[in-house]
């Protein structure tokens, strides 16, 4: 039998995930030379992987 | 020569010098605290070097230096802890005259370049740079030993 997650918590990890990859593909953005399509996707692709390392950090430092 | 890299220069030259002398004579304590100020010192420089030869480029450099600078101190000041916590390592006047020498070549560079993303990165290599390095000389000042795993 699988335990369920409760939905709230589900919504609070999607919630830090996107913050995270938000702040993280902004300072991509801003931090590159030029601005193409390429440069977005590989920005957005790399936020993304930040957003699971840094929610991973926070949680191993605050281990609630 | 423009007064961009005339500035760059004195940054370089008098901040290195200064620098150089601090880390090779004295106690530990002064050594590190002096190693930690070559952060402050040769950020801005670069910072200053790459708008006086115009290659934007060149800011990258400044960018890894203000991050890795402060995390390298951050080691000195684990590894050091027995020597820093018997002598007082703590020279807030040099630390806020650097910071404020930080941020009086970024709000410079700032007017220079104008409002977009280039003024953007400026301002986060600025943060970066102070707040870096007052986190790094409490952390040699001894500011978080209480501090769990610190």
């Amino acid at each position: 039998m699988t335990r369920r997650t409760a939905p709230r918590a589900v919504l609070l990890a999607t919630g830090e995930l996107l913050a995270w990859w938000a702040a993280l593909a902004l300072l991509w953005l801003v931090l590159i030379t030029s601005v193409d399509t390429l440069e977005r996707i590989v920005g957005a692709s790399c936020a993304a992987l930040g957003a699971i390392l840094a929610r991973l950090g926070r949680r191993a430092v605050t281990w609630r | 020569m423009n007064g961009w890299i005339l500035a760059a220069t004195v940054a370089l030259g008098g901040g290195g010098a200064a620098a150089l002398w601090g880390v090779t004579t004295g106690p530990p304590a002064r050594r590190v605290i002096a190693q930690n100020l070559t952060t402050s010192a040769f950020c801005p420089a670069l910072l200053l070097l790459a708008q006086g030869y115009g290659r934007p480029a060149y800011v990258d450099l400044a960018l890894l230096l203000a991050l890795l600078g402060p995390v390298g101190t951050l080691v000195f000041a684990r590894l050091l802890s027995d020597d820093l916590s018997a002598q007082d390592a703590s020279a807030w006047g040099l630390t806020w005259t650097a910071a404020v020498l930080g941020a009086a070549a970024v709000v410079a560079l700032c007017v220079a370049v104008g409002p977009g993303r280039a003024m953007v990165k400026l301002l986060v290599i600025g943060v970066l740079l102070i707040g870096g390095n007052v986190i790094a000389s409490r952390a040699l000042a001894g500011g978080f030993r209480g501090v769990r795993g610190g």
